[in-house]
């Protein structure tokens, strides 16, 4: 079969199942539906299960219908999401590469209760030995006694590199969390009741193409004067704009759709259809653009540490610890590749991890933002 | 899935009327077989189908959906995904589809074959004119090129009826309107003069008077031009329209084929004895598919819907508001069913939203079950709401995708604050009886079922509340026929226990012919005619009226036949054009287009 | 439209208003301005306060000083802006127009190289969708999303700029490094190129070939120090650009198109010689541009003469391909003029701000003045074109997958256009209608992305301001920044929006 690929048509199988709220093909494809591998084919079994009141249509038993599989395990949607997302490869190497840098991080040179295995602090200098080169090996395997290297005060760089990705993931973390909580809200409102509600909402989503959000963000890490805690407050403020653009988007589609129009026409109070009806439907985009605002802060934070309004000494951060170094770059390169490479890694694996979700939840990937 | 034997094993009845090996084909589908790779494993999506077509002639494969009756004809283009493969043979005027090169094929796509689309609203380019979607396909091919090229566009846009064919060529495809979109998308397919067109449901998507003259203008092309059609439908009143032949599609294989009487009117094979059994016709009025209605309704019953002069207004930013509904009265007694007719941008949807308190009415009296909704208090309207149900149109979009079914259909009883858990529950397994579900899906997702099926869910939602009213917006039209003759049927029986009165929303006048007591007939945003049943249908008196019923096409191709000389009868006595094929000498036709065929490019 | 574009103007101007007063309070409580002062063990330490006090008018309240600030800038709408004095007594005028030209520029010319790049490798992998190029340029877009800017930036400077500076000194490529710059070029086309395992595998070794074959002569002939194209390499160019055009227009096989094209690359042979001493010491780039005029209209001349049928596309193709045969005549004599930049500039590529060499000091001809003033550009604009490439790429890759599954791409193949018809005449156009949306948003983020690498690289520029005043608390520096970024950024926005409606015909009039 000479058959040259051609991109699908509109006759293309449903592939996915099950289909996306949205989409607008559920269940509407002009093919036999693929997803029960057992269902039989054959057009004598293929009735309804369970149904002994037929009869007086003539040839019920030809029906197109999908027999209902009593026997099939029945999967809801946040199921097979699960399923598509564990499947994903990328994203399951970067939820354990994840893992591991997170709980490195607080496990080694312990965080509040927690613990440490690693005893150097990160404050305290010491001799410098051999040029305060790294002693760990991958080959054959060695941890040594400093397995990062030391700086020039000779302090233990592997403790201030764990001190640092503490900061960091700690900032991250509670930006994504408090920002997507921000964005919903306000998202889903100025989606569902309109009026000024949106349109205060359009204009600050605005205000972040006037002003570019890495200097509002500096300007506000500066006022929080190097404390974590407001720093993440700050950058929650800034970061729900994103998605609050994007629930709004999804919430105005969502309110057209019929199953809203026929809880409104039941009589459903908007409460009950916003958080029973519309929000569940919109979790795929909450929980995608809420691990990209992770993934985004963490870059955001480390390029305030560098450029001095993030974290501040005696404290540090990745950012902050490159800014250090930048300049022994020649001499102890180490001491630069270390925090990049993680916040590298950190980014990346979650930007993979969003990416995993994306296609779990949204298996067409036609979602052109907005 | 895909065992060696998912054959269909049973029966297949073959009638007269197949080309013999002598007589000229044009397109020849030879035991074509196609499968479906997917994560799932292989889908048989078409199972060794034989079917062939003359020059001039009409041969229409009929099927519902997931029949593989689509796969099946984009063989011929070779369109289909990669994850297709195909086995068999498809010959397109001689040549062998499966053999030749791309750049052959290419050559050989809207050149010898070509297609007409079911979508006319997404099948053209939104931001290319349709003057250079015309001229493309024409140059490509070598047919003509530059000022010729665009003069013959002119031209077959003249032909398929298009007024200002100079004006239109300039335009972008959103400033046309559904018919004349297709017009050109059909203008854009005679353009080369194929030998063979494949018409993939041109007509769905469109109302039923513009449907009729689509087919009319098809059927002169085929005349004109001696073109060969493959006509792909679901609908077994365009099967009787157009069509000389006809093959029955089933789960990817053909179950029955003839010339056109004898599968319509004599059918042999189960699956399409079900088919037209479950197709309901114009005229045939009451009693069809075993589904009765209960015909007497108290004329003194106090009345659920009254409408007086009701204008509904949407707003537009910088213009005049658009008037979607007109000084509209009409009324619905307790107990009735009142059918709303109207082809798309009537406003009967409008009306229907406006009855469930979703659309202000901006003036005029709406008064449900006795009280004015145009005026009322958020709680009042709450408490109205418990006595109204609704169904839509859509299944896939009217149920919400993460409520398990169960609890979609306790919707209503948990927003009223109605019974306790047990309670609900064992109405949620009355309701699923009487919509003839198994009581299992309760807890299953409405992914998992399909769309009649969801639709049945719909109306076990509609009638949780056991309410007074039933406001039903086109329930039946996103189904096939077998699905939807079982739907009305449990809608008939369910109005009959329960007693309801009913809105019942639709394009689809046999339907309404099927179940309505008395009929509302809207065009524009203004009722047209309104009355009992039996006078709308039988002995319409608007020049309107008339038009629609005479376009809906009946199942039967000499009633069809008899149907059609009538209507244009009327069109002319109403002083309106017949569409067909402006052409005059078909000779020059095809000599122009046969200009030099070696000479493409590409 | 007009209302439609006036509307926006009037939103865009209060968001800027809103957005200053922001951007004010922000800044002037974003720290201690005296904090420096306080600390200080000068005797005068009470009189220096109550003088900065004085000059910064910390007396005031916040939205007092907002009004004075505002009063001055609103001068602007008239021409005559008064933007202040910083907390130095510097007048922010003038600081801005010596800051803002370079950072504007640096960040115009990332926008449109990442536009273009972003969007061609977008395309490229929707078509190529789950190819290994896709995977890569997925992957890559990625990497670029997560890296963060600084640290590229500092490793660019690393290796892009000490180290290149020291390899040019005496350029000598190992046998190895050959080999991996061959394999890395063979890589790159034989994915770009595609079409089948074979084919691929022939590009790969062909291609591997011609580049290690063509490095090793370079390293031979001291290319590196002292590059050229010579006039084979400029016609085989010139050949190159009128084949992609053809196949980006009607394929190879439309005889009288190809021989116009032809027909271009000869006349521009005989050019070469002709403007020869012209383009060898041009007085400026007004020579430049003119000549680039001539070629084009040469060339639309050819196409219009000889184009038959098709006049239209074949002046599209030759003026085309003369434009990029007068290019590549350019490049050589740029190629020419680097061992002399060499000469002058031992250490070529800049690494601290503006090292280049002060203009009046510099003697040389038209092209050194090109080096002088291109090589500090190359790495900032490296850095900025990276981290939008990412954002491009990806969006357009989905677009463009959306677009080609529309019914009207059936329509259009259907009719049997090929795929490269249906891809750039088809899909391209409204793949690119979403597109548009980002570029606004996209502009703001590398205006802030200035800052970091303007940090990084020293440069003198609005970041740099930016910086110094946030550091000091001096709103002065930071709301001319603001100002500057803002104004751009509406300006962008503008038109984006213009683009949109010529794009999509639907919300056009």
């Amino acid at each position: 079969m000479n058959d040259k690929p051609t991109p699908p048509g509109d006759d293309r199988p449903e592939q996915d199942q099950p289909p996306v709220p949205g989409s607008g093909r559920e269940g509407l494809s002009p093919e036999p539906m693929p997803h029960d591998p057992a269902a039989p084919q054959d057009p004598d079994v293929a009735d309804e299960v369970s149904e002994g009141t037929d009869g007086e249509l003539p040839g019920t038993r030809y029906s197109v219908e999908k027999q209902i599989d009593l026997t099939q395990k029945s999967y809801s949607q946040g199921q097979l999401v699960r399923r598509r997302f564990f499947r994903h490869r990328g994203a399951m190497i970067s939820l354990f590469a994840l893992l591991f840098v997170t709980v490195f991080a607080f496990t080694s040179i312990g965080y509040g209760i927690i613990p440490g295995w690693w005893k150097k602090p990160f404050w305290e200098g010491g001799l410098v030995e051999n040029g305060g080169r790294p002693t760990l090996q991958i080959w054959p395997f060695v941890w040594g006694e400093h397995p990062f290297g030391q700086d020039n005060a000779g302090k233990d760089y592997f403790s201030l590199t764990m001190r640092g990705t503490q900061r960091s993931l700690i900032v991250a973390f509670t930006v994504g969390l408090v920002s997507t909580f921000i964005g919903t809200a306000i998202g889903a409102i100025a989606g569902y009741y309109r009026g000024w509600i949106e349109g205060v909402l359009m204009r600050i989503t605005d205000l972040f193409i006037v002003i570019p959000a890495l200097v509002l963000a500096a300007v506000f890490g500066k006022m929080a004067n190097g404390g974590i805690w407001p720093l993440a407050f700050l950058l929650s403020v800034i970061g729900w704009t994103g998605l609050a653009r994007l629930v709004r988007g999804e919430v105005l589609s969502l309110r057209e759709r019929e199953f809203v129009t026929a809880a409104e026409a039941i009589g459903t109070g908007s409460g009950r259809i916003v958080f029973k009806h519309i929000l569940p439907n919109t979790i795929g985009t909450i929980i995608v653009s809420a691990t990209l605002a992770i993934a985004s802060t963490i870059l955001v934070e480390s390029a305030l540490s560098f450029l001095g309004w993030g974290v501040q000494a005696p404290d540090t951060s990745l950012g902050l610890l490159i800014s250090t170094y930048q300049t022994s770059f020649q001499n102890r390169p180490w001491l630069f590749w270390w925090p990049g490479m993680i916040i590298l890694v950190i980014a990346l694996s979650v930007n993979f991890l969003g990416d995993g979700l994306r296609d779990a939840f949204d298996p067409r990937q036609n979602r052109t933002a907005d | 899935m895909s065992t060696p034997t998912d054959r269909y094993a049973g029966p297949v009845y073959t009638g007269s009327g197949a080309p013999g090996d002598d007589d000229e084909v044009v397109l020849d589908f030879d035991d074509v077989d196609v499968r479906f790779k997917t994560e799932f494993g292989s889908v048989h999506a078409v199972k060794g189908v034989d079917l062939r077509v003359r020059p001039g002639e009409v041969v229409a494969l009929v099927g519902e959906s997931g029949s593989g009756k689509s796969v099946t004809s984009m063989t011929a283009m070779r369109l289909l995904p990669r994850n297709a493969t195909i086995g068999g043979a498809v010959n397109v005027a001689g040549k062998e589809v499966g053999r030749l090169s791309e750049s052959r094929m290419r050559r050989m796509r809207g050149n010898d074959v070509a297609m007409v689309f079911q979508e006319p609203m997404t099948a053209l380019n939104p931001v290319l004119t349709i003057g250079t979607q015309m001229v493309e396909s024409m140059e490509l091919h070598g047919v003509a090129r530059a000022q010729a090229a665009i003069d013959r566009a002119v031209e077959l846009l003249g032909m398929v009826g298009i007024p200002e064919p100079e004006r239109q060529m300039k335009k972008y495809p959103h400033e046309l309107s559904g018919g004349q979109r297709q017009r050109v998308v059909i203008a854009m397919a005679i353009s080369c003069d194929p030998k063979v067109i494949i018409a993939d449901e041109p007509t769905t998507a469109l109302d039923v008077t513009v449907q009729a003259d689509i087919l009319d203008l098809l059927r002169s092309l085929k005349d004109k031009l001696n073109t060969g059609i493959l006509l792909i439908t679901h609908n077994m009143g365009v099967v009787a329209d157009m069509a000389d032949r006809v093959a029955v599609m089933f789960k990817g294989e053909i179950v029955e084929r003839g010339t056109v009487e004898e599968v319509l009117l004599r059918p042999q094979h189960e699956y399409t004895k079900m088919l037209l059994g479950s197709v309901p016709r114009m005229g045939a009025g009451r009693g069809q598919m075993g589904i009765s209605v209960k015909e007497d309704v108290d004329q003194d019953a106090p009345l659920a819907i009254e409408l007086k002069n009701l204008v509904i207004e949407y707003q537009r930013l910088g213009k005049p508001p658009f008037r979607a509904v007109d000084d509209v009265s009409f009324d619905v007694r307790k107990g009735e069913i009142v059918g709303l007719v109207g082809e798309s941008g009537s406003g009967k949807s409008t009306i229907g939203r406006c009855a469930l308190g979703l659309i202000p009415a901006a003036s005029g009296e709406f008064r449900l079950l006795g009280e004015d909704v145009t005026r009322m208090s958020k709680r009042d309207l709450k408490a109205l709401r418990k006595r109204i149900g609704v169904i839509f149109q859509d299944p896939a979009a009217s149920l919400n995708p993460r409520l398990p079914i169960g609890e979609c259909i306790a919707e209503p009883l948990v927003v009223h604050k109605m019974g306790d858990r047990k309670s609900r529950q064992k109405k949620v397994y009355d309701l699923l009886d009487a919509v003839q579900l198994p009581r299992e899906v309760y807890n299953r997702y409405p992914h998992e079922v399909s769309g009649g099926q969801r639709q049945r869910i719909c109306v076990a939602r509609a009638l949780t509340l056991d309410p007074e009213l039933l406001v039903a917006d086109e329930p039946t039209s996103a189904l096939d026929v077998s699905v939807q003759a079982r739907v009305l049927k449990i809608f008939a029986e369910l109005q009959e226990q329960f007693g309801f009165a009913c809105l019942f929303i639709s394009h689809d006048l046999a339907v309404i012919d099927l179940l309505a007591h008395r009929v509302v007939v809207l065009q524009n945003g203004e009722v047209v005619e309104a009355g009992p049943r039996e006078q709308i249908m039988e002995n319409p008196q608007e020049e309107y009226t008339q038009r629609l019923i005479a376009a809906a096409p009946v199942p039967d191709p000499i009633e069809q036949g008899q149907r059609r000389r009538e209507r244009h009868e009327l069109l002319r006595a109403q002083g309106e054009e017949v569409a067909e094929l402006q052409l005059d000498d078909p000779d020059a036709f095809h000599g122009l287009s046969a200009a030099d065929p070696e000479q493409d490019q590409l | 439209m007009l209302q439609f574009i006036l509307r926006r103007i009037g939103i865009s101007a209060l968001v800027l208003l809103l957005g200053s007063a922001l951007m004010f309070f922000a800044t002037i409580n974003a720290g201690d301005p005296l904090f420096d002062l306080r600390e200080s063990r000068a005797t005068n330490r009470d009189q220096l306060i109550a003088a900065r006090i004085e000059l910064m008018h910390l007396d005031m309240p916040w939205w007092q000083r907002y009004l004075t600030w505002l009063a001055g800038a609103g001068k602007c709408l008239v021409l005559q802006c008064d933007l202040g004095t910083s907390r130095d007594g510097a007048n922010i005028n003038s600081l801005l127009l010596s800051s803002a030209g370079a950072s504007l520029r640096l960040v115009s010319l990332s926008v449109a190289l990442a536009i273009v790049i972003g969007i061609l490798l977008g395309v490229l992998s929707a078509i190529r969708q789950y190819s290994g190029f896709d995977y890569s340029i997925t992957f890559l877009a990625f990497l670029f999303f997560s890296l963060p800017v600084f640290w590229a930036a500092v490793l660019l400077k690393e290796f892009g700029a000490y180290r290149f500076n020291n390899w040019i000194a005496d350029p000598v490529l190992s046998t190895t490094a050959m080999a991996v710059i061959a394999l890395i070029f063979a890589l790159v086309v034989a994915a770009v190129l595609g079409g089948g395992l074979k084919r691929e595998a022939i590009t790969f070794v062909v291609t591997f070939a011609v580049v290690f074959g063509a490095v090793t002569v370079f390293d031979r002939v001291q290319w590196w120090r002292q590059p050229a194209l010579g006039l084979p390499i400029i016609v085989l160019g010139g050949l190159a650009a009128l084949a992609f055009f053809l196949v980006l227009t009607v394929g190879l096989s439309e005889r009288r198109i190809l021989y116009s094209g032809l027909g271009t690359v000869a006349a521009g042979v005989v050019a070469y010689f002709v403007t020869a001493p012209l383009v060898e010491n041009p007085s400026g780039w007004g020579t430049i541009l003119l000549l680039a005029l001539v070629a084009a209209a040469v060339g639309a001349a050819i196409g219009w003469f000889f184009g038959g049928f098709e006049k239209k596309i074949a002046m599209f193709v030759c003026s085309g391909t003369a434009l990029a045969f007068a290019f590549l005549v350019f490049m050589d004599q740029l190629l020419r003029n680097w061992g002399s930049f060499l000469q002058v500039a031992a250490r070529p590529i800049s690494t601290i701000g503006d090292a280049r060499i002060p203009y009046a000091k510099l003697d040389g001809n038209f092209y050194i003045f090109i080096y002088n003033w291109g090589v500090q550009l190359i790495l900032p604009t490296i850095v900025l074109t990276l981290i939008s490439i990412a954002g491009y790429s990806r969006y357009t890759r989905s677009s463009m997958l959306e677009t080609i599954n529309q019914d009207y791409i059936r329509t259009a193949r259907s009719k049997g256009l090929s795929d490269r018809v249906v891809y750039s005449k088809h899909a391209l156009r409204n793949a690119l209608i979403p597109i548009t949306t980002i570029v606004a948003f996209d502009f703001a983020n590398l205006l802030g992305g200035a800052v970091v690498t303007e940090t990084v690289f020293g440069w003198k520029g609005l970041g740099d301001m930016f910086k110094t005043g946030l550091d000091f608390v001096d709103p002065g520096p930071v709301m001319a920044y603001y100002v500057v970024a803002g104004t751009a950024a509406v300006f962008m926005n503008m038109i984006a929006d213009i683009a949109y409606a010529f794009l999509d015909p639907r919300i056009r009039r």
